[in-house]
């Protein structure tokens, strides 16, 4: 076996054979890619931990029942629902425009919906304020269909729509401009009209696509609090939102966090964290099972 | 059964300009499209299935003029290139979509009878990912089969195909044409399956129709290099290649004899001097056997040339860098283009 090692370094030069050596620079390699994506995984992780390692499980329990975190939590639950579902009804449409039509300007508008995530949200939340000051046409009207916005769950919603609908709407995008221009083809040719096409092929595989962006845009929407602080610090009851005056749950782990209860903000923020990971949990769970009902094919084993 | 008539048909996508095409599909007639890449083909099958509208010229299908209409309107099963298969749906489920929509009452039974016979039965669960080419191929044109369409357009078919695959396509083309008498029309490149499938072409060269014909026409007197190339002229030469060359070289010899295209001829044999020809001396680039005999390319007056040595072959092969003398008779020796003397090689 020793003489096998010689043949590997023809040129007989001194040091390592040659494929000890490339294993060791391969080996640094993997090594350097360990290090460096731990590094990052760690900084993901550690503070999730010190939040779980501040507070007890007995506090977590505590969080639970208290009545005015269970409201902030409805109330953000609740608002969030919305801000996706008007990202649903507003954002896909959008998407698919914006993938599979050509129109003047386009690119332009492809910019402008990118926009929202670029803005400082404390910026989101003074303009939005400006922009409903009494007085102004959109008070006005906002009043007069009862959806006011200050202090109200419609305020939230808007905060929330305005800084993360562009997920959608981007997702959405590029996930339809991902269908494959053919198979969409193909379905017409076989007696699909535009709409029945729509539905049945570029809809459903381009789901996938959709629904993390809807993820992203929900997360995007629980986690705002710069607009938030500006037009909806505190939520009176009206609209949706029927329960105690209240504020987001982010607002609320803020004034835990400023009135110096860290036991009581860390143990808030992991039980809104233990909620949106089971969210995530089910989505994935869904996504391997198979009743997520996009791209079969492609997760097939 | 149901006709179709193409009449000047022209298209314009872009810059780009398709046409006057004139088809007549009658029930059990194949027209094979050849041409280069961005001759038009692909456009040629979209306008016919109705995702470009004609700028001219009218589609009628048993008379009735359907240029305007829609895809879905048209009847007519198209096959894009890539084949176009749904990836969330299973082999069946794909088979059953155009009767799935159509809400056909026989949508079961008749998903199991395609399935048998394209012999998925056993793959029927599968997903297309999951399926080899040619399994893919049988599942795209048995999902065409299933919304009953009165033509068949298919782009490419053979593509990405191994040998075994291409021959059971062919044989599934076939069959399609005598047992079901639908019309087809496929863009291919591979000239063999377009001599056993189809009974016609149309040559197609920067939008233009460059030739029209039957089968053996187009063996006889293809219309230029493109057309020369497919029906399996190892020697062609347009008229750009053929530019140059010092009087009595051969180059200049095969010039006076080239139409505006250029010309071609058939492989000539080293080994057997025809009488009558002039003689050319060609230097050996590489030879190599094979069951028609020993093929040898070689370079001559700055062109390519190549031979062919006729079975049976004795060893040892002619080295590179071995000088080797041809001969070539003027009538073996095929103008390209129109107007040229033609026909007169085969």
């Amino acid at each position: 076996m020793g003489e096998s090692v010689p043949e590997l370094n023809p040129a007989g030069e001194s040091g390592p054979p040659v494929a000890r050596r490339r294993w060791r620079a391969g080996g640094l390699w993997t090594g350097l890619q360990v290090v460096l994506s731990a590094s990052l995984l760690l900084l993901f992780l550690l503070p999730i931990v010190a939040l779980f390692t501040y507070a007890p499980v007995s506090h977590i329990f505590g969080a639970a029942s208290n009545v005015n975190v269970r409201a902030a939590l409805w109330l953000t639950f609740l608002a969030s629902g919305v801000a996706v579902l008007a990202a649903i009804v507003f954002g896909i449409p959008l998407g698919y425009l914006l993938a599979r039509r050509a129109f003047p300007g386009r690119g332009v508008v492809e910019a402008f919906v990118a926009l929202p995530v670029v803005i400082p949200h404390l910026l989101v939340g003074l303009g939005l304020f400006l922009l409903f000051i009494p007085g102004t046409p959109l008070f006005r009207f906002s009043q007069s269909i009862g959806f006011p916005v200050y202090d109200t769950i419609w305020g939230v919603v808007l905060v929330m729509v305005f800084v993360s609908a562009p997920y959608t709407v981007l997702a959405s995008m590029l996930s339809f401009r991902a269908v494959d221009g053919r198979v969409l083809e193909a379905a017409r040719s076989l007696g699909a009209g535009s709409a029945v096409a729509f539905l049945t092929v570029t809809f459903p595989l381009a789901l996938r696509g959709i629904v993390a962006g809807l993820l992203l845009s929900w997360a995007r929407a629980v986690s705002e609090i710069g607009g938030l602080l500006v037009i909806a610090y505190a939520v009176y009851p009206g609209g949706l939102y029927t329960g105690p005056v209240t504020s987001t749950i982010s607002i609320y782990i803020y004034d835990e966090f400023q009135g110096g209860n860290l036991s009581g903000a860390a143990a808030v923020s992991s039980l809104f964290l233990l909620m949106a990971f089971a969210l995530f949990l089910l989505v994935r769970v869904g996504e391997r099972s198979g009743w997520l009902p996009w791209h079969r094919g492609e997760l097939a084993p | 059964m149901t006709r179709w008539v193409v009449e000047r048909m022209e298209t314009a996508l872009d810059r780009f300009q398709l046409g006057p095409v004139s088809l007549d599909l009658s029930p059990g007639s194949a027209v094979a499209v050849l041409g280069p890449s961005g001759a038009g083909k692909t456009t040629l099958l979209r306008t016919l299935a109705g995702f470009l509208h004609p700028r001219q010229g009218r589609i009628l299908r048993d008379g009735v003029d359907i240029s305007r209409w829609l895809p879905e309107e048209r009847g007519l099963g198209y096959v894009p290139q890539g084949l176009g298969l749904f990836p969330q749906r299973t082999v069946a489920r794909n088979i059953r979509y155009p009767l799935e929509i159509r809400n056909a009452s026989d949508a079961e039974s008749r998903t199991r009878e395609l399935l048998e016979r394209f012999h998925l039965s056993a793959l029927a669960d599968r997903y297309p990912s999951r399926l080899s080419g040619g399994e893919q191929q049988r599942v795209a044109i048995a999902r065409a089969l299933a919304a009953g369409p009165s033509l068949v357009v298919w782009d490419e078919p053979w593509q990405g195909l191994d040998v075994v695959a291409r021959y059971e396509l062919g044989q599934v083309l076939h069959d399609l044409r005598e047992t079901d008498r639908i019309p087809m029309v496929v863009v291919t490149h591979d000239p063999s399956l377009a001599f056993s499938v189809a009974d016609s072409f149309l040559v197609l060269h920067e939008g233009r129709v460059r030739d029209q014909c039957d089968a053996t026409a187009l063996l006889r007197a293809p219309s230029d290099a493109f057309a020369a190339r497919f029906v399996g002229f190892e020697n062609v030469y347009d008229a750009d290649a053929l530019r140059g060359g010092a009087p009595g070289s051969f180059r200049t010899w095969l010039r006076q004899w080239a139409g505006p295209e250029g010309i071609a001829f058939a492989s000539p044999d080293p080994s057997a001097v025809a009488p009558g020809g002039p003689l050319w001396d060609t230097v050996v680039r590489s030879a190599r056997p094979g069951p028609t005999g020993v093929t040898i390319e070689s370079r001559c007056d700055e062109l390519l040339v190549t031979l062919r040595v006729a079975p049976p072959v004795t060893p040892p092969l002619p080295a590179p860098g071995t000088r080797l003398r041809f001969s070539l008779r003027p009538e073996s020796l095929l103008a390209l283009g129109p107007g040229a003397s033609r026909g007169v090689a085969i």
